[in-house]
């Protein structure tokens, strides 16, 4: 049982904290959240059931052209939904933007794929029982991420890139780096891994439209909790609320899971609004 | 305390006056005879319709307030709904309770619903835009789970009949004639709440907190009021909402319907009435024409709103505001009117010195004021000048509240001025201007004026809920005050123009104008002279020299050596947060020192 | 207009510019001649560091601006290091989150590979300072050794003008110094510069020619060996102007 719950806890923890990067590295792009993150965590799943199990391609071919797909809606978020109002007077446009698109995908996933779960393809073929892939798929998924974030910004000069334009998008203006550019590469990278946590957790989760607004809910609880733009905090407060969650859901059932997992959040970001890592803001006048 | 406002009234064209309130109103009694004549020739299906307009318009009304107004992002309102759906469903139908009266349950659901509607809403105190959005969305989920589990309450998936009116309300007609009524109230209401000081405080709180702060406005006790309200109503609706289906189960509130009253709003149009009540209709009777549309609603709805977003922010609001697009006359010039200052702010009341003692405050290992004495006498204009980065702006942040200092104190005739008060500065009678002008852009110049007078309302917000002759009284005494405030300054010609249409140098006045409705016994400038022209400058010489003149204090930051120059009695002048020279301005200016230290030798 | 001078390098005519409906310069005439260090004077507020973010295309302007014979309209920053016009921005702004080399590295990102790592190693030789903690973060640093990262950055394009925004800010007199030696070398290796400063003896030492900004125009242009220069310059800062209230 305890095993049981431990896996399970893990490996949604993994695809919620993969949502958690995704919406961190839209945000260190552009200082602004978009509600599409959990959009690209349903879009991973549904892609992937439409490639493979409905279209009948190989796995391999399916998993890239998910992929593409959560690079393709990253792109559009950021070109239509995040660098016309970033210009505005108005700061909070980006919610609303960023709001109609998701709900957009949604909508339009709904209406044309099905309003019910339908099923994941089975990535290996292997039996059933155990450790199963549905459970060590988001995991290793979620260590491959971390790993190649890693080496994306250490070893590569995109990579570092990221990082200037994050710290200080002035600076790295006037020191002529393609600054567009550069955030439409993030955004498609976002989308990438958005994806990849939709489809590595596929078998979990099923092809489901409403996945997305639930992605977007538990997927920002490891930002709020882990600080913005924390990627090592997203990873560990994921993990928790995955555990918690599994273990709410084995002692209250499902439903009163979710009230104590919202609970305990409400309360935690009241008492500490830059979450459990983060640092506090400043005033500007 | 109106007699100067009051004693002199500038009867020209451009104040807002009697004719255009019958302009404004004119679109509603439009849909009051529509709607009142509706049975008449829609028939039994449009009559469902029409109804559920209703129902709906009662609950965006009061998200209006919240959304529109205060411009907190609450996605997820539809947990209200709920709430005062079943609320009144199961008083109503008297499984659990004893039977009530569906118009006792009603009351009942409002009063649960303004309970959790202050409870969803507080969070906007602490939390970012983008973080409370993502709460109220996990509210509506949660409620909706509870409805489901809650299975001896709420009969969990099966749900409850919803609660029947009794006569003559229990027809179609009859059932819609009671929504519209409430309808009628709601709108009734939240435009009166719109038009008067609570109203224009909450604008002022989306667009320019630090603003609204600086004019004594308390965010937390108005948003309470107004989640409060807005809760009541959206819980009212869901009894209504109940009546209306009959029967309820939890999946008939769902986030598509959150969304549709969301977005009705931003279609309406911000910081408007009439908007959001058009958008509301238009929403609801839009996927009725076409059979296809319903499916695709919320796309639609929700493309409809990335349209607003990019290209229309305004809405429909926008749309139909034709009075703000007449151009403005093209060669304005400001021209102050000294001898209106003095009637505006009254007789010099003696209110003793402000003083800085000994005060200091580093960020980080940077001292940005290292000790620093400082006496503003009331009458008189005291400048405060030195090079980038010697600590101006932080002083008068921390007189005005926004900073506190590490050591030292400030006192105001003696008694010691509480730190990070920023909004009780204004009760204080200690007024402020922003590097930046912080203004309502939406709103029109005389509505930006008044918004500096809301300490001095009398009326509760409930009075203004129901236009009480208090609220009558301070809307009237607010916007004779403005108008003498703007005339004061010069700008009274722009009074009826939207904000954001002016010039910069135009803005900057307003803000004094803005300022002056405290009839402050300080008056606080930070840079009032950046971008202005040279003969603009000359004139906000003359204005606050006449400000000084009728007993204020005014301290000027500046950057502008001609005008401290010009008009200061006393100058001090800091380099590195500390007090380089004081004294006169002729003394200053030999200073071999200060010349140095401001050309940077 | 002499037949024989050369065509400046930055030819600056009419510029106007400001931030949304604030106008902060107007008419702005201004000159850089190949090799020449040109020093920009002024008041606080006077517009010289929003006349230098216009140049290097971070902010919108009209007027007309050319570079080594070409129309900047429409550029960027980008484009403008492109053309060889380097712009070091205020406040020693270096990303502390990245090593010194990185830092270093990513101000020849759009040069190939192979380039990038020589003109990386020739900005370290000029400052042996910085090579000596090239691996560390540039947070490490102090603040004026910030600044010198801050130059070097702007260096390692090679440009033919470098436009200096304060680099003696908050600094001690004895960095300020070392700052100010590396601009001497960069006129000595035919680098034109445009330096905003505050300390007005320090910048009349090195210049050849001296601009005057107050209250968004040019009040006063000079060459540094003129008489009378410190006296004129106070007088065109606090110069009064002839309106009275």
């Amino acid at each position: 049982m305890i095993e049981s719950i431990v896996s399970s806890g893990v490996a949604i923890g993994c695809v919620y904290a993969l949502i958690g990067i995704t919406y961190n590295v839209m945000f260190s792009a552009s200082r602004v959240f978009s509600f599409t993150a959990g959009t690209l965590g349903m879009l991973g799943g549904v892609l992937g059931s439409l490639f493979i199990v409905r279209m009948g391609l190989p796995v391999a071919l399916g998993f890239v052209l998910a992929l593409a797909g959560g690079a393709v809606l990253g792109i559009v978020t950021e070109i239509v939904a995040v660098r016309p109002v970033l210009k505005s007077l108005d700061q909070h446009l980006y919610v609303l933007s960023t709001l109609a698109l998701a709900l957009m995908v949604q909508q339009f996933t709904a209406i044309e794929w099905s309003t019910e779960p339908q099923p994941f393809p089975r990535l290996f073929d292997i039996a059933r029982g155990g450790f199963d892939q549905q459970f060590w798929l988001p995991m290793l998924a979620c260590a491959a991420v971390i790993v190649g974030l890693e080496w994306l910004y250490r070893h590569t000069l995109i990579g570092r890139a990221f990082l200037a334009i994050a710290e200080d998008t002035y600076a790295a203006r006037a020191l002529g780096l393609p600054e567009r550019g550069l955030r439409l590469a993030s955004y498609a990278l976002a989308g990438v891994i958005g994806a990849l946590a939709g489809f590595a957790g596929g078998e979990m989760l099923l092809a489901f439209f409403a996945n997305a607004p639930m992605l977007t809910f538990y997927g920002f609880v490891p930002v709020a909790l882990g600080g913005m733009g924390n990627n090592r905090g997203a990873v560990v407060a994921g993990l928790l609320l995955g555990l918690f969650q599994q273990t709410a859901n084995f002692l209250v059932g499902g439903i009163f899971a979710s009230v104590a997992v919202f609970t305990v959040f409400i309360i935690v970001l009241l008492a500490r609004p830059e979450g459990l890592a983060g640092r506090t803001l400043q005033r500007r006048v | 305390m109106s007699t100067p406002a009051a004693s002199w009234r500038l009867s020209r064209a451009k104040e807002p006056g009697a004719a255009s309130t019958i302009g404004a109103a004119l679109p509603f009694l439009a849909l009051l005879l529509i709607g009142v004549l509706f049975p008449l020739f829609g028939g039994g299906y449009w009559g469902v319709i029409a109804t559920r307009a209703c129902v709906y318009w009662v609950l965006v009304s009061g998200l209006n307030l919240v959304v529109g107004f205060a411009g907190q992002i609450a996605i997820g309102w539809v947990a209200l709904l709920t709430l005062g759906a079943y609320t009144t469903s199961v008083l109503a139908a008297g499984t659990v309770t004893p039977a009530f009266s569906p118009y006792l349950a009603l009351a009942i659901a409002a009063v649960v619903g303004a309970i959790f509607g202050l409870i969803v809403g507080l969070p906007a105190l602490r939390l970012r835009t983008f973080y409370f959005a993502i709460t109220t969305l996990g509210f509506a989920t949660i409620v909706t789970q509870v409805a489901l589990a809650w299975q001896s309450v709420t009969g969990g998936g099966v749900g409850v009949a919803g609660p029947i009116f009794p006569e003559p309300f229990d027809s179609q007609w009859g059932f819609y004639y009671f929504c519209f009524g409430l309808a009628a109230i709601c709108t009734w209401m939240t435009a009166n709440v719109a038009a008067s000081r609570f109203g224009r405080a909450l604008t002022a709180i989306r667009d320019a907190e630090v603003a609204a702060e600086a004019s004594g406005i308390s965010k937390p006790a108005l948003l309470g009021a107004v989640f409060m309200f807005s809760g009541a109503v959206a819980a009212v609706a869901g009894g209504l909402f109940a009546a209306l289906q009959s029967y309820i189960t939890p999946d008939a509130f769902t986030l598509d319907l959150s969304v549709l009253f969301f977005i009705a709003i931003l279609i309406g149009g911000r910081g408007s009435i009439l908007g959001p009540l058009l958008g509301t209709i238009l929403l609801t009777v839009l996927p009725e024409f076409a059979a296809p549309l319903v499916a695709w609603s919320t796309f639609l709805y929700a493309v409809l709103l990335l349209v607003i977003v990019l290209a229309m922010p305004g809405g429909i609001a926008e749309i139909l505001d034709f009075k703000n697009r007449r151009p403005l006359e093209s060669d304005r010039a400001i021209i102050p009117r000294p001898d209106l200052v003095e009637r505006l702010l009254g007789a010099p009341r003696d209110a003793g010195a402000l003083t800085l003692e000994q005060v200091a405050l580093s960020f980080g290992g940077v001292h940005a004021i290292d000790g620093l004495d400082l006496e503003i006498r009331p009458g008189q204009v005291h400048g405060l000048i030195g090079p980038n980065g010697s600590g101006k702006t932080t002083t008068l942040n921390v007189i005005s509240g926004y900073y506190a200092q590490q050591v030292g104190a400030i006192r105001l005739n003696g008694a010691a001025l509480p730190v990070f008060a920023r909004h009780r500065r204004a009760h204080m009678r200690i007024a402020r201007t922003f590097q930046t002008p912080r203004i309502v852009g939406s709103a029109s110049v005389l509505q930006n004026v008044m918004i500096g007078g809301t300490i001095d309302g009398k009326g509760t917000f409930v009075e203004s809920l129901l236009s009480l002759p208090r609220h009558r009284r301070d809307e009237i005494m607010l916007r004779d005050t403005a108008m003498l405030a703007l005339a004061a300054v010069g700008l009274e010609r722009l009074a009826a123009a939207r904000a954001d249409r002016l010039q910069h140098s135009e803005l900057r006045f307003t803000e004094i104008a803005r300022a002056l409705m405290l009839r402050p016994a300080f008056l606080l400038l930070d840079e009032p002279a950046a971008g202005l022209s040279a003969e603009e400058i000359g004139r906000l010489g003359a204005l606050l020299l006449a400000i000084a003149r009728a007993g204020t204090g005014v301290l000027l930051v500046e950057h502008h050596a001609d005008l401290i120059f010009d008009i200061c009695h006393h100058v001090t002048v800091l380099n590195l947060g500390r007090m380089l020279a004081a004294g006169t301005p002729a003394e200053i200016r030999s200073h071999r020192e200060v010349v140095n230290a401001y050309l940077g030798g | 207009m002499p037949i024989s001078a050369a065509d400046p390098l930055l030819d600056i005519a009419g510029l106007a510019t400001g931030y949304g409906k604030i106008a902060v310069l107007r008419g702005i005439d201004l000159t850089v001649g190949a090799g020449e260090v040109v020093a920009l004077l002024g008041p606080n507020g006077a517009g010289k560091t929003t006349l230098l973010r216009a140049v290097s295309g971070l902010l919108p302007w009209s007027g007309r601006v050319r570079f080594a014979g070409r129309d900047l309209a429409g550029a960027g920053p980008r484009d403008t290091v492109k053309a060889g016009l380097g712009h070091v921005i205020e406040g020693h702004r270096v990303f502390t989150q990245l090593a010194v080399l990185d830092n270093l590295l990513l101000a020849a990102y759009d040069l190939p590979r192979g380039e990038r790592a020589a003109r990386v190693e020739q900005a370290f030789a000029l400052f042996p300072e910085i090579a000596a903690k090239r691996h560390q973060r540039a947070a490490a640093l102090s603040g004026g050794q910030q600044q010198i990262l801050a130059v070097a950055q702007g260096l390692v394009r090679r440009p033919r003008l470098l436009m200096l925004d304060e680099p003696s800010a908050g600094l001690s007199p004895v960095l300020v110094d070392r700052v100010l030696v590396v601009v001497r070398q960069l006129r000595e290796a035919g680098t034109a510069v445009l330096l905003v400063e505050q300390l007005i003896e320090k910048a009349l030492a090195l210049a050849d020619r001296v601009y005057a900004l107050a209250r968004g125009s040019i009040v006063l242009e000079a060459k540094t060996g003129e008489a009378d220069l410190p006296h004129r310059l106070e007088h065109a800062y606090l110069a009064a102007t002839s309106r009275h209230p």
